[in-house]
């Protein structure tokens, strides 16, 4: 045949046999179940929190949700790819990602995309051989404000110079968040207040 | 019912239907692809928008209002008026057609679809020839999406009627709408093919050349085929299908519509299985075994052949020596005629419906639904006209039997004829009660498609034609007597059962199945009045 079919009826790579999610990562999303009349309906908590815990969801996660969850593969899948923030294929440790939108581009961002190229030695949607970072660019990232921005996994930073992004980078703790986004998201409080399941 | 206003016509429309679909049942021909009646509204692809009357929120007067919206999920209400005729519908039909053909791949000299493409159709009827984009398609793949379909993303305009379907009808949700925005394709999740009993619809209801079936893939033109209306024999559920031929070769079934017994849909083993109509060692001539050697006889001497044996037997042992055994893959008008002709030369000769296989367990769909809301069933009885034979049999009265008590009768020596028909396409056919009962026998005739221990003792061998190549009325599980057309002609010089049927009961010329029927009502009242279902208008697909 002149032309070739994309095979999708033999598993991908990262479909292994034996399911990738901890007792822990189930426990979690479990506890959201209470929460929605139906189970389904925790399809994105679950997301967030196998990206918390794994760092990108797999096709081999999205069956163990899936199946946590009662839905068909598929669905998870359908949901999955349609937010860009989460991740099928394994990313750097940290991500780092540019707005190339309109208010950063005027106060500065094309100067600081290149400086954190320099820096990483990589370009755009590629990953240092280290696995420490991967770099993307992306439409908005809501903090027009503030530009340029950059986001590098789920910390903004904001009002980003360019001899700034050395620094930025070398810093342990740059994408520290206070409270992980999977808490945020719905987070359980406990008797006094705090966030539970604090990773 | 609800009275609407249609680019000035009143149109009286069923309570609860959408605009669209009022519009289309009254013959308006409004462009869609997301709409489907069989499925739920989405509204996504902007194609049906129309305009229409509110009222105006200062002095409470109806006035045409600057936004289109979608027919599609507009209910109708009484005194509702709307236009499609009108500059701002049409810019709109041209602005999406034009849309949906940017990374369009414009290959109809080698889609499947051209022909009955609604792709086609609306850019003929509502888009524009030329198109404005400069820039480079964007290329989608084309996916093997399971056993028996492709998916051609880059034909596809994300209607979601496939995926739906996967939802909603068949219950197995292989289909899913990954990424979004321009990126976005349909797909299944990865070794989770498309592959469910009922999985073969999704390629009539894509309104595109985007799911396209493997086994009809380059096969034909859509244009050169002929199509015929029949009722599928996979199962008893009787399912309206239509025959696509092309010189006397069938290319492939597609569902008919058929309200409450099959409605836009029909099941895989239906669609596809039918091969069996194309075996290589089909039996395509009458024998007549003299001395243990089968000859190919004429059709113009068998009747007088096959009466004066049937007389020879009934002479020597009486009218109760003769018997016959009617399969449920008969159409009634060709168990009818020959239980009457046997009749009229044994008057006492019992007949014997014969007998019925089981095919796996019912499977209702969607998929874990709760009883009371299956969408589709596929039963487990695999023959068409169970139903259909032994009403025939009661109506005809006299003795009947069951086949045991037949079979009985012939080991024992008592029925000495006996006039089998098979067709049964299907291995565990016969079986051995039937061979052992053969071989007492003096005469046996019988009417099968594919060679086997049993034909191989007939003393008479005749064609039993597959149903594509007759014409008749089978009865479904519920009682619903329906007809089916003949499609193609049966191979070489066999003919249709019905034919030689009519010929051996002494009637003259053509058989014609509406005939038959009508000299059935005097015994079975209603046969000449089977159901055949409403046409579904072209447009409203
Ligand atoms: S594949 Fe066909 S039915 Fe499915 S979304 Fe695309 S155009 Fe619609
Ligand atoms: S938006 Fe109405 S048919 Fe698609």
């Amino acid at each position: 045949m002149a032309w070739k079919a994309i095979d999708r009826i033999t598993p991908a790579d990262d479909d292994g046999d034996a399911p990738v999610l901890s007792e822990a990562v189930r426990e979690k999303i479990r506890s959201f179940f209470p929460r929605y009349p139906e189970k389904r309906a925790a399809l994105l908590p679950a997301l967030h929190i196998v990206q918390d815990a794994v760092g990108y969801v797999s096709h081999r996660a999205m069956r163990d949700i899936a199946e946590l969850l009662d839905i068909p593969p598929a669905q998870v899948l359908d949901t999955v790819t349609f937010y860009s923030h989460f991740w099928t294929r394994p990313r750097g440790r940290k991500v780092v990602v540019a707005c190339r939108s309109l208010s950063c581009h005027l106060t500065g961002a094309e100067a600081v995309i290149e400086a954190v190229k320099r820096h990483l030695g990589i370009g755009e949607h590629e990953t240092t051989p280290d696995g420490a970072f991967s770099f993307v660019t992306e439409e908005c990232l809501g903090a027009c404000e503030q530009g340029p921005c950059l986001l590098i996994n789920e910390r903004l930073h904001g009002r980003v110079r360019p001899e700034d992004v050395p620094r930025l980078l070398n810093d342990p703790d740059n994408d520290r968040l206070d409270v992980p986004r999977s808490d945020l998201y719905d987070g359980i409080r406990g008797p006094t207040g705090e966030m539970e399941g604090r990773a | 019912m609800a009275t609407i206003i249609i680019d000035g016509r009143e149109i009286r429309c069923r309570d609860g239907i959408n605009v669209l679909q009022a519009a289309l049942e009254a013959g308006f021909d409004v462009p869609h692809y997301c709409y489907h009646p069989g499925l739920s509204v989405v509204a996504s692809c902007r194609l049906c928008l129309m305009e229409m009357k509110m009222p105006d929120p200062r002095t409470n007067e109806p006035q045409w209002s600057p936004r289109l919206v979608p027919s599609c999920q507009t209910p109708v209400r009484d005194g509702l008026e709307v236009r499609f005729d009108s500059e701002k519908v049409r810019a709109n039909q041209r602005s999406v057609m034009e849309y949906y053909l940017v990374n369009h791949p414009l290959d109809c000299p080698v889609c499947d679809k051209a022909g009955e493409c609604y792709l086609q159709d609306y850019s003929y009827r509502f888009g524009q020839a030329a198109s404005r984009v400069v820039d480079p398609k964007h290329k989608n793949p084309k996916k093997d999406i399971g056993p028996r379909t492709l998916l051609y993303q880059d034909r596809c305009v994300l209607c979601s009627r496939c995926v739906r379907f996967t939802q909603e009808v068949s219950g197995t949700s292989e289909l899913c709408l990954v990424d979004r925005g321009h990126r976005a394709e349909i797909d299944v999740f990865p070794g989770r093919p498309l592959d469910n009993p009922l999985q073969g619809n999704v390629v009539d209801i894509c309104p595109v050349g985007s799911l396209l079936d493997k086994s009809f893939l380059f096969k034909q033109r859509v244009w050169y085929l002929r199509t015929a209306a029949s009722i599928c024999r996979g199962c008893s559920t009787g399912c309206a299908i239509r025959v696509d031929h092309h010189e006397d070769r069938v290319y492939r079934l597609r569902p008919r519509w058929n309200p409450g017994v099959n409605d836009w849909w029909i099941c895989d083993r239906g669609r596809f299985g039918w091969d069996f109509i194309r075996a290589p060692d089909r039996i395509v001539s009458p024998q007549i075994c003299r001395g243990g050697e089968a000859g190919r006889v004429d059709w113009s001497s068998l009747p007088t052949m096959i009466r004066l044996r049937i007389e020879q037997v009934v002479r020597r042992h009486g009218p109760t020596s003769v018997a016959a055994i009617l399969s449920p893959e008969m159409a009634c008008e060709e168990a009818w005629l020959l239980g009457t002709f046997l009749r009229g030369l044994a008057p006492g000769a019992p007949l014997a419906r014969g007998p019925v296989f089981v095919e796996g367990q019912e499977e209702r769909f969607p998929v874990g639904c709760a009883p009371g809301q299956e969408r589709f069933i596929i039963r487990p009885e695999p023959h068409p006209n169970r139903r259909g034979v032994e009403a025939v049999i009661e109506g005809l009265g006299g003795e009947s039997a069951d086949l045991e008590e037949i079979l009985g009768r012939a080991a024992g020596g008592a029925i000495r004829a006996l006039w089998v028909v098979g067709g049964y396409p299907r291995p565990d056919w016969p079986d051995q009660a039937l061979l052992a009962a053969a071989e007492k026998l003096e005469l046996l005739v019988v009417q099968d498609m594919l060679p086997g221990a049993l034909t191989r003792r007939a003393h008479i061998l005749l064609p039993f034609c597959a149903w594509l190549e007759r014409e008749g009325t089978f009865m479904n599980h519920a009682g619903l007597l329906q007809p089916f057309e003949q499609a193609v002609q049966p191979p070489e010089e066999a003919l249709p059962d019905g034919q030689y049927l009519w010929a051996l009961a002494g009637h003259a010329g053509l058989y014609r199945a509406a005939r038959v029927r009508e000299m059935m009502a005097a015994g079975l009242p209603g046969f000449d009045r089977p159901h055949v279902p409403p046409e579904e208008p072209e447009h409203a697909h």
